[in-house]
């Protein structure tokens, strides 16, 4: 099957029901995504298929239709997506583990509500589990980011 | 003039009834058959997405403790009922079928909230029924038309297949679709408040 | 590390045990200064001034010897060096280097002694020097304890000024300049007339010189780098998915695999019928390890399918572990034969109970077992090839790990090389070597590839090694207004007889983990006494974010905040009347400051207060909260803490925000449970934890006051849940006994 990640076409061999995460992580060796729980509780594995947050890890290859953007593909150090930059400006990873979840779960919310409350920030980014306890950092960050992406 | 009307009236329904069975009989039936409409309707497994202006899914089953409770994380799907307000689309999450674990979420074609209208959750089945019966409130369908929709559609399908361990919806598709035709049948009685 | 390593293994978390002998020949030992592990492996061209500094034309590596969990251990020892190496921030490498004595950890052995953070006494001080002796003479390389600041913050920084002098004294002489007219500045020496040489170019003839018996390090107010918000060094990498995690890692002809052991705790596994399993696309190899099988694979979801469809035959559990039971045992623990310790025992609490007769106060305290769970699944990479054994993980244990690989593969030491890896959280989980055990014994088993093994999170959560629960006795007298008596009975497994008990060793003595963060706490209370019993033959347990404190945390503040309001006294009136630590009542008064201590609040509002000194740090919490029709909504947490030096302020509120959290957390959410002899959850829907909007604003105050370097991963943990309970009892009226407290009451 075709696979489109960060505008690299893909030709895998994996079965249709692999999730996505298994064929970015596995097959393709992307690793930015990670696997944290398996069942959408976490939010570690988060990617975007046509600019939409999606749970990798319980989405099923096959049933991809578009194309996958990657924390990778959002931006690099050189070339940062204004939500890193603001991510790194906070200093808001700890164990960093979940923050590619969180990056990816905060640039997709903003895309589609640019001028987020701190209300609306709570009901987006809940779905994304942090054990090391970044929230305060990431309630401040989305709004931080938020204002870099109106500028822009 | 007015007491004319009302005659008139009366004796509309009183044909109209006669001509399609006997009056008290198909009440009585029709009312059975709605008794298992609302069976279906009401059942979590349905009604748990059929929620209020507050715009909070529901969940409830074994996993969850004795009562039911908004959907975790914080999850609104707002007016838009898929999420799109608050930036997280319930489809981030549930995609396009069930996910294999069993604690995994749920999916099917295009997984969102039903319209406020279409309110179930917290209803009385009379005014489940009233609803039902209400084109302002239903989609603007004919009875069959819901018959058919209850019969065909994926998402309402997904009640009876829910994967996991969760409990399905009771009887089947098709037989809420029957039940539904059966009721209309039978005029399409409401249960009094 | 041969007989070493049985001595290391023996003494780790020594407790009282260190203390029994060996004291002489320790002493020869500690002399001796451990050998730079780097001359091992020196590559051409490379040269190493000591164990933390490596130079070669690449540039400058410093090694950072301590596991980077999350807390950010890499960068605060990097600055430590580089500060006095003046070395420009960012312009050097991190390398966590080889498992070596000469990374030993001076002070987590102390952490284990019955002494008083806040003694100055004789015996203080000569046990907190002797903790420094242990860690020294078995090589202890353990992250814990929140020792790593503390342990490294003179070691490293006379690593770098010793460096830059061993640099000076090369330029010195290939210059003939004097060495007091050379200066330093961002990897370079300067001559006065503005020569600049590179420490590059320097380090061989600097490699060669004896270093100085004595260096000065810079005084604070010189400093480039401490004290001052630096960016870490794996944020930018962290924030674009780049940093390669353990379970990251990817090696030519690498294979994926994953491990299931029975459920039933210790119970072993019969047999297995692997046909299904074998059939399926990818799978290479079934085989068993011990208490279960391994899967080997092409791809981690393959290994996970085809561990599902493995027919298992479990043998029965060692123990039928059950929740009621265990709490059951606990509270018939209070009794002599069970006594584990008593180390405060102040005035004459027997007399004052038996003075107030039927007026003295009794209440009882629950905590729950709860579960490490880091966000990255357990996983290591192992293998095995012409005879080398190459481990890849992320392990706050390294020497033990090296010992377990020794034992596990018959081979010598030298023969297998351990590969730290940054890791996804560990809470004190990676504090064990199971799950590198396991991968070890896939890669025995399947010579020649690298094998990657990776739990799922149902495995990580069924064999966790639970923080214990515990029972907790209060009884208590007060008149006049004030707390007159307070004895408090902590019953609980012991961690470190548990811990020591997974590598066949036994500890004598009492286990101060037992009533850490009670026991030691500065209240002059008339008749004050708090002992520990332990539990004896209960489940396998281990350290979790702040260990004993984590618990007893919530037991004696919860308790003493209750005799406190049986007295009518204020609570923060009360503390500050009997804390006797001068430190802690300034932070006492700060939180009081920052809440706005005594101003009325509307109704169905409330505050809690709580105090706890851990690993030598106090902090002072209050929480305040609001009962919504929702249920109850954490509205605040104000923070004090003592901790002598922040190195990274930036980083420093983030392990406080982030302690603050997992406290909070857990208390108000989580519980492991057993039955059966099996753990009840299994991911994160049945195991509850902390989201965004749950999360509370938190304020935080620093003081630098006392001048001992202390760390802060852990402090911040057990004020919280007290000061949570507290709070709702301030609130509601409500007095909660038992943890978590969703069990009693509801949460927005």
């Amino acid at each position: 099957m075709k696979l489109s990640v960060n505008g690299v076409e893909h030709e895998l061999d994996v079965e249709p029901e692999m999730p996505l995460l298994w064929a970015l992580r596995d097959a393709l060796g992307i690793t930015g995504p990670k696997y944290g729980c398996g069942i959408a509780q976490c939010g570690a594995c988060t990617v975007h298929v046509n600019g939409l947050a999606v749970r990798s890890c319980v989405l099923r290859v096959g049933d991809v239709q578009g194309p996958v953007t990657t924390i990778e593909g959002l931006g690099q150090a050189d070339a940062l997506h204004a939500v890193q930059a603001a991510w790194i400006e906070h200093q808001v990873a700890q164990c960093g583990y979940c923050q590619s979840g969180q990056i990816m779960a905060a640039a997709a919310f903003l895309a589609i509500q640019p001028e987020p409350t701190d209300e609306q920030i709570d009901r987006a980014m809940s779905a994304n589990l942090c054990r090391c306890g970044t929230y305060t950092r990431i309630r401040e960050v989305v709004h931080t980011a938020a204002a870099k992406l109106r500028e822009a | 003039m007015a007491a004319h009307r009302y005659w008139l009236a009366t004796l509309a329904v009183i044909v109209v009834a006669a001509f399609v069975h006997g009056p008290a009989v198909a009440a009585d039936e029709g009312l059975a058959a709605w008794a298992k409409v609302n069976e279906v309707f009401s059942h979590p497994r349905c009604a748990n997405c059929h929620v209020g202006a507050d715009n909070l899914p529901i969940w409830s089953g074994p996993h969850y403790g004795s009562q039911p409770r908004p959907h975790g994380m914080h999850v609104d799907a707002g007016a838009s009922r898929i999420g799109a307000e608050n930036g997280l689309l319930c489809m981030s999450c549930h995609g396009p079928r069930n996910a294999e674990a069993n604690h995994g979420p749920p999916g099917a074609h295009a997984w969102l909230l039903a319209p406020v209208s279409m309110q179930w959750s917290g209803r009385s089945s009379a005014e489940i029924c009233a609803q039902i019966k209400d084109p302002q409130r239903n989609g603007g369908r004919a009875l069959a038309e819901i018959a058919d929709h209850v019969e065909h559609d994926a998402l309402v399908g997904w009640g009876w297949a829910p994967g996991g361990d969760r409990e399905a919806a009771p009887y089947s598709a098709v037989q809420a679709a029957g039940f539904l035709r059966e009721w209309a049948g039978h005029g399409a009685p409401c249960p009094s408040p | 590390m041969g007989r070493l390593a049985k001595i290391t293994r023996r003494t780790f978390l020594v407790g009282a045990a260190a203390l029994v002998g060996g004291f002489a020949v320790g002493y020869v030992a500690y002399k001796r200064d451990p050998k730079n592990p780097l001359l091992d492996d020196l590559a051409d061209g490379a040269s190493t001034l000591n164990p933390f500094l490596l130079i070669d034309a690449q540039g400058i590596t410093v090694i950072t010897p301590r596991a980077d969990v999350g807390q950010g251990a890499w960068s605060v020892l990097a600055a430590l060096i580089a500060e006095e190496l003046d070395l420009a921030w960012g312009q050097f490498k991190v390398d966590p280097g080889p498992p070596s004595a000469a990374y030993y950890n001076g002070k987590v052995a102390a952490e284990g002694f019955p002494i008083a953070a806040t003694s100055d006494s004789f015996f203080a001080r000569n046990g907190r020097a002797f903790g420094d002796v242990v860690g020294k003479l078995l090589g202890l390389q353990v992250t814990g304890g929140s020792s790593t600041v503390a342990d490294a913050f003179d070691r490293l920084r006379v690593a770098g000024a010793t460096a830059r002098r061993m640099l000076l004294i090369a330029a010195a002489k290939q210059t003939g300049e004097p060495i007091d007219s050379l200066s330093t500045r961002d990897g370079q020496v300067l001559t006065a007339d503005g020569r600049a040489f590179s420490y590059v170019a320097l380090a061989p003839a600097a490699a060669r010189l004896a270093p100085p018996h004595e260096v000065a390090l810079k005084p604070a107010s010189q400093w480039r780098l401490l004290g001052k918000p630096m960016q870490r060094i794996d944020m930018v990498a962290k924030c674009t998915g780049t940093a390669a995690y353990g379970i990251d890692l990817r090696l030519p002809g690498m294979l994926h695999a994953t491990v299931r052991t029975n459920p039933f705790l210790g119970g072993g596994i019969r047999g297995f019928d692997a046909a299904e399993a074998r059939s399926m696309r990818g799978v290479v190899a079934v085989l068993p390890v011990k208490g279960g099988f391994g899967v080997i694979a092409d791809n981690t979801w393959r290994a996970f399918e085809a561990a599902a469809r493995v027919k298992a035959d479990w043998g029965p559990p060692a123990h039928a572990f059950a929740t009621d039971a265990l709490f059951a045992e606990a509270a018939a623990s209070f009794v002599a034969e069970r006594r584990d310790s008593r180390f405060k025992d102040e005035g004459d609490v027997d007399a004052a109970l038996a003075a107030a007769g039927a007026s003295a106060i009794e209440a009882e305290y629950r905590v729950p077992c709860l579960a490490h769970a880091p966000l990255e699944p357990m996983n290591a990479v192992a293998q095995w090839q012409d005879g080398r054994l190459d481990i890849w993980t992320g392990t706050q244990i390294p020497r033990f790990v090296l010992a377990a690989a020794a034992e596990l593969s018959g081979l010598d030491e030298h023969q297998i090389h351990l590969h730290q890896q940054i890791s996804g959280g560990s809470f004190g989980r990676r504090l064990e070597d199971d799950y590198v055990r396991q991968a070890i014994e896939l890669a025995l088993a399947h010579p020649g590839p690298p094998i990657k093994m990776t739990w799922t999170r149902e495995e990580d959560m069924r064999h966790d090694f639970p923080r214990p629960f515990a029972v907790a006795r209060m009884r208590g007298v007060v008149a006049d207004g004030r707390v007159q008596a307070f004895d408090l009975g902590i019953a609980s497994a012991s961690v470190t007889a548990s811990q020591m008990g997974r590598i066949g060793q036994s500890v004598p003595g009492p286990d101060t983990a037992i009533v850490a963060g009670a026991w030691d706490q500065p209240f002059a209370i008339p008749n004050y006494r708090v002992t520990g019993y332990r539990v004896p033959d209960a489940l396998p347990v281990s350290s979790w974010r702040s260990v004993g404190a984590s618990g007893n945390g919530f037991l004696h503040e919860c308790a003493l905040d209750e005799l406190i309001h049986a007295a009518g006294a204020d609570p923060l009136a009360e503390r500050l009347r009997l804390c006797t630590h001068e430190p802690s009542r300034r932070l006492l008064q700060a939180v009081g400051e920052m809440s706005d201590w005594g101003t009325p609040l509307p109704a169905g509002r409330g505050r809690g207060l709580a105090y706890t000194l851990s690993f030598g740090v106090p902090v002072a919490e209050v929480v305040e909260v609001t009962a919504t029709a929702a249920g109850i909504r954490v509205d605040a947490v104000h923070v004090a803490v003592e901790v002598g030096k922040v190195i990274d302020p930036v980083n420093f509120e983030a392990q406080v925000q982030g302690g603050v959290l997992w406290g909070l957390g857990h208390a108000m959410f989580a519980e492991l449970t057993h039955a059966g002899g099996r753990v009840e959850q299994s991911n994160f829907h049945d195991y509850t934890s902390l989201r965004l909007y749950q999360t509370p604003r938190i304020e935080v105050r620093t003081f630098e006051t006392t001048g001992e370097v202390r760390g802060i991963g852990e402090p911040p943990v057990p004020p919280v849940a007290p000061a949570l309970a507290n709070a709702i009892f301030a609130a509601t009226g409500q007095r909660i006994r038992e943890l978590p407290l969703v069990k009693q009451i509801g949460f927005v």
